[in-house]
């Protein structure tokens, strides 16, 4: 296996040494650029009582290429498909390589918080809470609840 | 090279899919747009020009399990099809088909499909008799 990237070295360890609130995110024993990632549904959201599964993948070309992220956990989000697959600005073309593994799953825990339904990728979802906001937000925590791990009390 | 991840690997291959790729000679994509695990997927494969599959559009079932692509997929016609690699009575594509014995990881849904086409155009198969068009397996 190619020896891996002093950056990717020191982010990994400082993810493991300094967590950021809420995220983990542990690579694979088999491939150091592929972590295994869960985000707590931030309060007053309603993704609150639920753990969100992911993964994430650091290409070869990583910084100069944005990291690769995907919910393997099913969720009702205006800016998240059906595969879990993300609609985000800082993985695509607002990708920086001053940005970090750490930033990213910020950004993603902040999407939770404030989902964008005007700039959709789930397009059925994104309808649905522009039509009706109260009912979509309760279809989210319906689905954490069916779906999500259960944050511990 | 590093190795990408099974799930990043077919979410590739899912884009490049939906776009289209070569003549339209083949084509692939997820047959449950719901399926996380992105395990079944549909394939069809346009029968090459100057044999006797010429105009035919194939129907395939492709299974990519867990190792996928360490692993190959498991390939099956849905359309009936008379060609040596291929089980007369499941569809199967046999796992001593050369792509599928000599898999390789950087080998992909089209490469599969690509050599399936190659294989009904070779001079010992283009001219086999095939079943009557729109049957099934």
């Amino acid at each position: 296996m190619a020896s891996l990237p002093k950056r990717i070295i020191k982010e990994t360890e400082k993810l493991v040494s300094d967590p950021v609130p809420g995220i983990t995110a542990e690579p694979h024993d088999d491939n150091l650029r592929y972590f295994q990632v869960t985000i707590e549904g931030p309060e007053q959201s309603p993704y609150e009582d639920g753990i969100f599964e992911l993964e994430l993948y650091l290409p070869d070309d990583y910084p100069m290429e944005a990291p690769k992220v995907r919910f393997l956990t099913k969720i009702y989000h205006p800016n998240i498909d059906r595969l879990g697959r993300i609609c985000l600005d800082v993985l695509k073309t607002n990708w920086s390589p001053a940005l970090q593994i750490r930033t990213v799953l910020l950004s993603i825990q902040a999407l939770l918080a404030s989902p964008n339904p005007n700039d959709p990728l789930a397009n059925d979802v994104a309808e649905d809470w522009i039509k009706n906001e109260v009912g979509a937000k309760a279809k989210a925590r319906e689905w954490t609840k069916l779906y999500a791990k259960k944050k511990p009390e | 090279m590093s190795k990408v991840p099974r799930n990043f690997r077919l979410l590739e291959e899912l884009e490049k899919g939906e776009k289209g790729f070569g003549p339209e000679s083949c084509s692939y994509g997820l047959a449950d747009s719901d399926d996380i695990t992105m395990t079944k997927w549909n394939g069809t494969i346009l029968g090459p020009p100057h044999s006797n599959h010429e105009n035919r559009i194939y129907s395939l079932s492709i299974e990519c399990g867990p190792n996928y692509p360490d692993s190959p997929p498991k390939v099956t016609f849905i359309s009936k099809i008379n060609l040596p690699c291929v089980n007369p009575t499941t569809g199967e594509v046999q796992t001593d088909f050369h792509t599928l014995r000599g898999w390789k990881r950087a080998y992909t849904m089209e490469t599969l499909l690509l050599d399936l086409r190659k294989e009904m155009a070779t001079p010992a198969n283009k001219k086999l008799r095939q079943p009557k068009e729109g049957e099934t397996f």
